[in-house]
């Protein structure tokens, strides 16, 4: 029985594990260490995982889900989830409980149970390569996932099967991964700049405690931006040439996407790039068009940043917020695979005045310091020689909704947890028999602009005037970054206490059902399951 | 502190558990009142050591994790406030009146609704705030530029316009007030 970490990421996950006092990363089926996050599905109820799921994206776009991680956890009417279904080819719709479900061939899928699908597909990949059974896992979340996101990610991994131990920060991880501060006191920055998202968190690191001081991102800012444009980039180009614009055909608009990715990752090694990219569209005569083009890093550069220059605005923005300046930082980590554009690390270099730490593999450090952790979790109690206790924070103040519109304020952002706090309410009413206490999370005052994430009920209250009752209400988050509410009459002493019933996510029943559904559909992997992907010609110097 | 074995962390909550209430903020970290900031750090990263809830992960007893993991979060917020100067100023006054938290009435009184509460747009708040540090850094260009951006998202927001306006005069006039 083993236990393991997994960087669930938006574009790729890793899956690691410590053996021996070593941690082992486990290899994808085609080679390298990611797994890309795509599960397609197809009419004769066949699931295809990873890097072969990415091939279906240019044959069946509509099945094939992606970028899951943007979606987990949020209302299907959140701005940022309706935002993603202009973007994304494949549908979906509006489920139970304001959950964003995936219309698959055979039926609707909750984001949890494609995670989840995704989660039980990595859990056997490690499996086979380790001959051993895999039952426990610290996955990581993004450090600004709210308690809703962190939910869902924990029912995806039930789903799967797995016993999730503990979700972790994925900036934390990354900092335990290195095993600073050992000896001496640091302040570390770790920027993390990945597939889809940018966060950086400062962490305060001394002898094997981490502390978590201020943390921030941008959702919608990662190397799919930049991908994309490097995708227009190659779009003019095409257009320049045979008249036709790519990105109007799906088909087309993912291979190039696909291209622009290994365009990408070629510039950031060399100087230019050049190639010919075969069957990018077919023109008006039927015949095959291909597209040759030869790019300049600089002129990749040129586009991109703008995004670059973004990500620096919210390291300023999140140094301020806790009350620092970037020559107090002591270390910089670089997270993420879109760190290894160079523009990235000069723009980081030239903003903390010290070359950042690259040593580790930034695809892979984050499922390290998971591994790390999951192997400290099972062995809690014993005294390890590298463990650690990994102090975090809110990542956002948490309120409720009070009379004229305004959210009040029960928890500040950044404060250290597990936490809680009580505050007094009051009836509004004569003879208010319930109280409605409607949960949100954010910064402003006025409670529509915060994000809501669910309500509670207290009723039997007795019979009073306005403003005679005392309602007690608590809020505790747990290390897991998880919120519990207590709603309690201080006069009768009843008490009605829950997990937020959270708007966007499954609800137990829908959770129980779905891991019935997995343990019964699940059937032993093989390589036999791993065909070759051979779509994008490679490129050439 | 290194790990404490199951028993000592049954003796450890069934000593404190029942009389939290009762213990102030300086007497859970084990500090004393004119402890420097760093030293309640120090002294708090000790308790985390043995006391954070990762550290029993594997205890069977759940009632015990419930009551170490209330303890432990009574010593955050002990931390919490005794790290941040206008809490630990509010707190002093507190246990002068015989209490032993901080708690949300006894808090300083509402603060007035920030500037940027006006400002709708997401964008246009964020690059608000940006200028708004700036301008406490006393960089005036870096302000133009934020507010200017500001502008951009959310063009008829009096506040946003104001500052402008403000920083625009101090900029013309070099030397005068605020400028560097």
């Amino acid at each position: 029985m083993s236990v393991v970490g997994i960087d669930l990421g938006t574009t790729n996950s890793v899956i690691a594990t410590v053996r021996d006092g070593q941690v082992v990363v486990v290899p994808a089926a085609h080679g390298g260490y990611l797994h890309p996050s795509v599960v397609s599905f197809s009419a004769d109820g066949l699931k295809y995982f990873s890097r072969e799921g990415v091939a279906r994206r240019i044959v069946d776009p509509k099945y094939t889900v992606y970028s899951g991680k943007r979606l987990i956890g949020l209302s299907f009417r959140s701005k940022e989830v309706q935002r993603a279904v202009a973007r994304l080819p494949y549908e979906l719709r509006e489920g139970n409980n304001e959950q964003a479900v995936f219309v698959g061939p055979d039926r609707t899928y909750t984001i949890p149970e494609v995670s989840g699908l995704l989660l039980g597909y990595l859990r056997q990949c490690c499996e086979l390569f380790l001959g051993d059974t895999v039952t426990g896992a610290v996955i990581t979340v993004p450090a600004n996932f709210n308690d809703a996101q962190r939910r869902a990610t924990i029912d995806a991994g039930r789903i799967a099967g797995l016993d999730v131990l503990r979700v972790l920060n994925e900036p934390t991880a990354a900092a335990l991964a290195y095993g600073l501060g050992q000896h001496m006191s640091q302040r570390i920055a770790v920027y993390d700049f990945g597939g889809g998202t940018f966060d950086i968190t400062i962490l305060q690191v001394e002898g094997d405690v981490f502390e978590v001081l201020a943390t921030g991102g941008d959702t919608f800012l990662g190397g799919d931006d930049l991908d994309t444009a490097l995708l227009n980039i190659l779009a003019e180009l095409f257009r320049a040439e045979h008249g036709i614009d790519p990105r109007d055909d799906q088909a087309a608009h993912a291979r190039l996407l696909i291209a622009a990715e290994q365009v990408k990752c070629h510039l950031s090694e060399f100087p230019e790039a050049r190639g010919e990219l075969k069957n990018i569209a077919v023109s008006d005569q039927g015949e095959q068009l291909a597209l040759r083009f030869h790019i300049a890093r600089n002129v990749f550069e040129t586009a991109i940043r703008g995004l670059v220059a973004r990500t620096i605005q919210t390291t300023q923005e999140v140094l301020a917020s806790a009350g620092l300046g970037a020559s107090q930082i002591d270390e910089v980590i670089m997270v993420g695979g879109t760190t290894r554009v160079p523009l990235v690390r000069a723009e980081v270099e030239r903003y903390f005045a010290r070359p950042p730490r690259t040593d580790l593999n930034p695809d892979e450090v984050v499922s390290w310091g998971a591994a790390i952790q999951a192997e400290n979790l099972a062995h809690a109690g014993e005294n390890l020689a590298n463990h650690a206790v990994l102090l975090d924070v809110t990542p956002r103040a948490l309120g409720i909704a009070v009379a004229g519109g305004f959210a009040e304020r029960i928890l500040d952002r950044n404060v250290p947890v597990p936490v809680e706090q009580t505050r007094i309410f009051t009836t509004s009413a004569d003879n208010q028999s319930t109280v409605r206490i409607q949960v949100c999370q954010g910064e402003s005052r006025r409670f529509d602009e915060n994000v809501p994430l669910g309500e509670l009920e207290l009723s039997g209250i007795p019979p009073a005037r306005r403003g005679e009752i005392a309602i007690e209400v608590t809020f505790r988050v747990d290390t897991n970054g998880i919120l519990r509410v207590r709603a309690r009459d201080a006069a009768t002493g009843a008490a009605r206490e829950a997990a937020v019933n959270v708007r966007g996510g499954m609800t137990d029943v829908e959770v129980a059902e779905a891991v019935e559904r997995q343990k019964s559909q699940e059937s032993p992997m093989d390589d036999s399951m791993l065909p070759e992907l051979g779509e994008v010609e490679e490129l050439k110097d | 502190m290194p790990r404490q074995t199951p028993e000592q962390l049954a003796a450890f909550a069934r000593q404190l558990y029942g009389k939290l209430d009762q213990l102030s903020y300086y007497d859970l970290l084990g500090v004393s009142s004119g402890t420097s900031l760093a030293d309640v750090r120090a002294a708090f990263y000790r308790m985390s050591s043995a006391l954070h809830p990762d550290s029993y992960h594997t205890l069977a007893d759940r009632e015990l994790k419930e009551r170490l993991e209330t303890i432990y979060a009574r010593m955050c917020e002990a931390y919490r406030v005794l790290t941040t100067p206008e809490k630990r100023t509010a707190y002093a006054r507190v246990l002068t009146e015989g209490k032993k938290r901080l708690t949300s009435t006894d808090r300083e009184s509402k603060a007035p609704q920030s500037p940027e509460d006006s400002i709708k747009h997401e964008e246009a708040k964020k690059f608000f705030r940006l200028g708004m540090l700036s301008l406490g850094r006393k960089d005036l260009k870096g302000a133009m530029m934020n507010f200017n951006f500001a502008r951009s998202f959310e063009p008829n927001a009096a506040v946003i316009n104001q500052k402008l306006v403000e920083t625009q005069a101090a900029l013309g006039k070099p030397g005068g007030p605020g400028a560097k």
